[in-house]
């Protein structure tokens, strides 16, 4: 399963989502800003709180709206 | 009149004088706090981290009537956002800093100081430029806020001394700032 960190009012984080549903894929969203363990995870994972943080094993991860990236990770999971 | 005849609200709701601060010169900035122009934060941390104990203050305002979330020329810039800068300065409560909403203070600097133009050799300067063009185009008539990160220096009495736009980095504001210290 993909998930997603992200948090409310950021639009690459919007477009990551919208781009996973146009995919037909189905992700786990959240929200770094609302939850201190989602943001320890992100931290963790990416070393930072920048977001969108895409990943799906919590080891490799694509940062930002990069869709090329985005669909390599699609394609390994 | 000066900024201190100005009430501000603090990110908690609460009223803040800018009277507090009689005596500091000041760096007033209109703030993105997640995405954009955001690199500037850090610089504006650094020259923060340089000069608060020589009695320097930034304080900064958030705003989102720049929140451009276009496909296109902002996409160039950056395309994520961050929740926490590690800025340690005054964030103020999100406000309007243009047009008929904007908060008084913002009226009083703005109708106090002209926009003198970007730096065209700022790396983002046209793409900014494109972005205010397409979708803001009044934005660029007047002396109103043109984008985040404009900056007002102000002196230790409470006088407007210089207005700096987006394309001015803070660290080329540096020496403005020790010649006020």
């Amino acid at each position: 399963m993909i998930t997603v960190f992200g948090f409310e009012g950021c639009p690459y984080c919007v477009k990551t989502k919208r781009y996973l549903e146009s995919r037909g894929v189905e992700y786990n969203y959240r929200d770094i800003e609302l939850s201190a363990e989602a943001a320890a995870e992100c931290q963790r994972i990416s070393g930072d709180l920048t977001v969108p943080v895409t990943t799906v094993d919590g080891v490799n991860f694509v940062l930002g709206f990069d869709k090329r990236a985005i669909d390599e990770l699609i394609a390994s999971a | 009149m000066n900024v201190y005849d100005f009430i501000v609200k603090t990110g908690s709701g609460e009223d803040k004088s800018l009277a507090d601060y009689r005596g500091k010169v000041l760096l007033i900035v209109n703030l993105a706090t997640k995405c954009g122009f955001t690199p500037q934060l850090k610089e504006l941390q650094e020259l923060y981290d340089t000069y608060k104990n020589r009695g320097f203050e930034i304080l900064g305002f958030p705003s989102d009537q720049f929140a451009n979330q276009s496909p296109g020329t902002h996409d160039e810039i950056m395309q994520f956002c961050k929740l926490n800068y590690g800025v340690t300065f005054p964030v103020f409560a999100k406000g309007d800093v243009r047009d008929e909403t904007a908060q008084p203070l913002y009226k009083y600097l703005t109708e106090q100081t002209k926009f003198a133009g970007f730096d065209m050799s700022h790396p983002v300067a046209q793409p900014l430029v494109d972005v205010l063009n397409e979708e803001f185009p009044d934005y660029l008539k007047g002396d109103g806020i043109k984008w985040n990160f404009t900056k007002f220096l102000i002196d230790r009495e409470g006088n407007i001394v210089a207005r700096f736009e987006p394309t001015t980095l803070p660290s080329a504001i540096a020496k403005e700032i020790e010649k006020l210290l």
